[in-house]
């Protein structure tokens, strides 16, 4: 029966090369859009450099704090988190293998020699040596006591490392002038990819140097939690939400909401929304129904090409009903041509994601983060191509379903009678 | 073995109605041969999709060996049609998309049969028509006489009981026509019972009876 779906299917296709052209043109194009689209989100969330194991990574960034009395007036405040918040409370979560605190990346602009310079710093603590995967060129991180002990010193990229000091300069114990600081360098690491949102930095000197002038809940800290595996990210969430909810106990003057802790992407997802009123379960809702929204629209336009062509098939589905076809086998072999057809676009798809992608990756830039743009690579994951597969999969049961149902409802007589009744 | 009983038919569009049977009764024993005639738009296309259950009268009981069609839902009519129905139309209607092997194996494919079996039935159909030499040929390369016998091969790959041949030889010249008719004949004398819609008086005159339709209704 396939077989006998199979060629008809071919010579359908080969005959109204318009109708296959358009199809596959919707098709393709849209499969496309959605590869390129998850190389990008791959791109960002896969983990490169520093990040390699950033899927087993989850943060908080964002903090919410109302003032009690004055909550229905206002009175509430949203940043990053405060260093009291991870120090005293956050870093006390126990389901996490380890958890590091750090200021995320943001500019450093100094003048060498007469000319400006930007780079980027970096404020940690000595896990996040341990969360971040990076490669030391020379000496080593600075550890738990010398951050607790607010030694002054410095790690640093191998970039800024030839900017200040030169080509193959052997660096330890050099000082870096940093405000109003002397640094002691004690490494120097390879420069992570621009992809490494979390990891960047050209300079990374231990937290403690720079006290945080924010309150004690709100700052300048972001929280990172990892752990062996991916399952443990709900016990870490509960733990570290139940953690936060107890401080309202603690201090009555706030409320105290989390945002996260997210992944990569689930953090990407929700962005800076309010972390009292932003579920991760209604972002990622929120981002499927655009998704669904996006695959509906080209197929919805394959069904009308559809609708437009059932009676072109009237009078095979009468011979195929005559002889013993019913309703629901109908559906199944429309069905069967539709998905065949929209596989076939989804390959076409894939195909034309990577020609665009090898012709004009470089000129398509992706905005990683404030700071950065990298350009845009072809990667093969099995999880982006099982989904462009369900993509083509949903796509056919979309744009053939309803038609199927009409064609299957067909009045045999009607088109057997040849004009007699 | 085909029982009708006062069924009526009629066809309606925004502006016509159209009587196409009225008050039919109509029995057809096993193993008969019965012409069906009358003038263009008398009903007969219609009598022979309301035995074929391809239509639902309006009004009346429809009977096939002994069985009454109470209800018409699609699952129960298919596998009526599939197993005791075989179809013969005067235009063919042979699905152009596949080769004269498939066509003919179409009523097979809905049965759960193994492809050997199937393979071994779709070949003697072929045979009993003379067109084995052809199977890979589409319908676009067969000759009217041709397509017509590819038409009965399908009809009786599955041997049903019954045919129900609607004009199959007006598409024909008389030579050919009378090949189909030797094919048809052959087939009744091996058991099969065949209604068969003609505007052919001589035709018709080989069938064991002949029934007129004038109006929706028997005149003879």
């Amino acid at each position: 029966m396939i077989k006998n779906y199979f060629k008809i299917f071919i010579k359908i296709a080969g005959q109204n090369k318009l109708f296959t052209f358009l199809s596959l043109f919707g098709i393709s194009l849209t499969i496309m859009f959605v590869m390129i689209f998850s190389m990008t989100i791959e791109k960002i969330t896969g983990g490169s450099g520093p990040e390699k194991e950033l899927k087993t990574i989850i943060f908080s960034e964002r903090v919410k704090t109302v003032s009690t009395t004055q909550a229905k007036g206002g009175g509430w405040s949203i940043s990053s988190c405060g260093k009291e918040l991870c120090e005293d409370h956050l870093k006390n979560v126990k389901s996490a293998d380890v958890i590091s605190m750090y200021t995320g990346t943001s500019s450093w602009e100094f003048i060498l020699n007469g000319e400006y310079q930007l780079k980027y710093k970096n404020q940690t603590d000595a896990e996040f040596w341990e969360i971040y995967n990076y490669k030391f060129l020379q000496g080593r991180p600075y550890t738990k006591e010398e951050v607790i002990n607010k030694a002054n010193l410095a790690v640093i990229t191998n970039s800024l490392k030839e900017l200040l000091f030169g080509h193959d300069a052997y660096v330890l114990g050099k000082t870096i002038h940093f405000t109003s600081m002397d640094l002691t360098v004690i490494g120097v690491v390879e420069d992570p990819p621009a992809t490494a949102q979390n990891a960047r930095g050209d300079l990374y000197f231990p937290y403690t140097l720079q006290t945080d002038q924010y309150s004690k809940y709100i700052g300048g800290y972001r929280i990172a939690f990892k752990t062996g595996s991916s399952r443990q990210f709900k016990t870490i969430r509960q733990e570290a939400r139940e953690i936060v909810s107890r401080l309202d106990a603690i201090d009555s003057a706030y409320s105290v909401y989390l945002s996260g802790p997210y992944t990569q992407l689930e953090k990407m997802m929700v962005g800076y929304g309010d972390p009292e009123e932003y579920s991760r379960g209604n972002q990622i809702f929120k981002y499927l129904m655009f998704a669904l929204a996006f695959i509906l629209l080209p197929a919805i336009n394959l069904m009308a090409l559809n609708f437009a062509r059932i009676h072109e098939r009237g009078e095979e589905i009468a011979v195929r009903k005559s002889f013993g076809a019913d309703g629901r086998v109908l559906r199944g072999q429309f069905l069967f041509e539709n998905i065949l057809m929209t596989l076939a676009g989804g390959i076409i798809g894939i195909l034309l994601s990577y020609i665009v992608v090898a012709l004009f990756g470089n000129t398509i830039t992706l905005r990683i983060n404030f700071f950065s743009t990298v350009p845009l690579t072809f990667s093969f994951n099995i999880i982006v191509f099982i989904a462009a597969l369900i993509a083509c999969l949903l796509f056919g049961l979309l744009s053939g379903y309803l038609p199927a149902v009409r064609l299957s409802r067909m009045k045999p007589a009607v088109y057997l009678k040849g004009g007699e009744l | 073995m085909i029982k009708l009983e006062n069924i009526s038919k009629t066809y309606r569009t925004k502006e016509i109605e159209t009587l196409a049977l009225d008050n039919i009764n109509f029995d057809v024993r096993e193993g008969e041969f019965v012409s069906v005639m009358g003038p263009s738009g008398c009903g007969k296309t219609t009598l022979l999709n309301m035995i074929g259950l391809l239509d639902e009268p309006d009004k009346g009981k429809v009977q096939l060996e002994n069985q009454e069609i109470l209800s018409y839902e699609d699952k129960k009519t298919a596998k009526i049609r599939n197993q005791m129905v075989g179809f013969i139309f005067q235009s063919f209607h042979l699905i152009k998309e596949l080769n004269v092997y498939d066509n003919v194996e179409l009523p097979l494919i809905y049965r759960k049969m193994p492809a050997s079996e199937r393979k071994k039935k779709v070949i003697g159909a072929l045979e009993s028509v003379g067109l084995t030499n052809r199977m890979h040929h589409y319908p676009s390369q067969l000759s009217g006489g041709q397509c017509q016998r590819t038409a009965i091969a399908r009809a009786v790959a599955g041997n049903p009981k019954i045919i129900l041949a609607d004009e199959p030889t007006g598409n024909l010249d008389s030579v050919i026509g009378h090949e189909v008719m030797e094919i048809l004949a052959n087939l009744n004398k091996n058991g099969t019972t065949i209604v068969m819609v003609t505007h052919d008086e001589i035709l018709a005159k080989e069938t064991n009876r002949i029934v007129r339709l004038f109006d929706g209704r028997f005149i003879s």
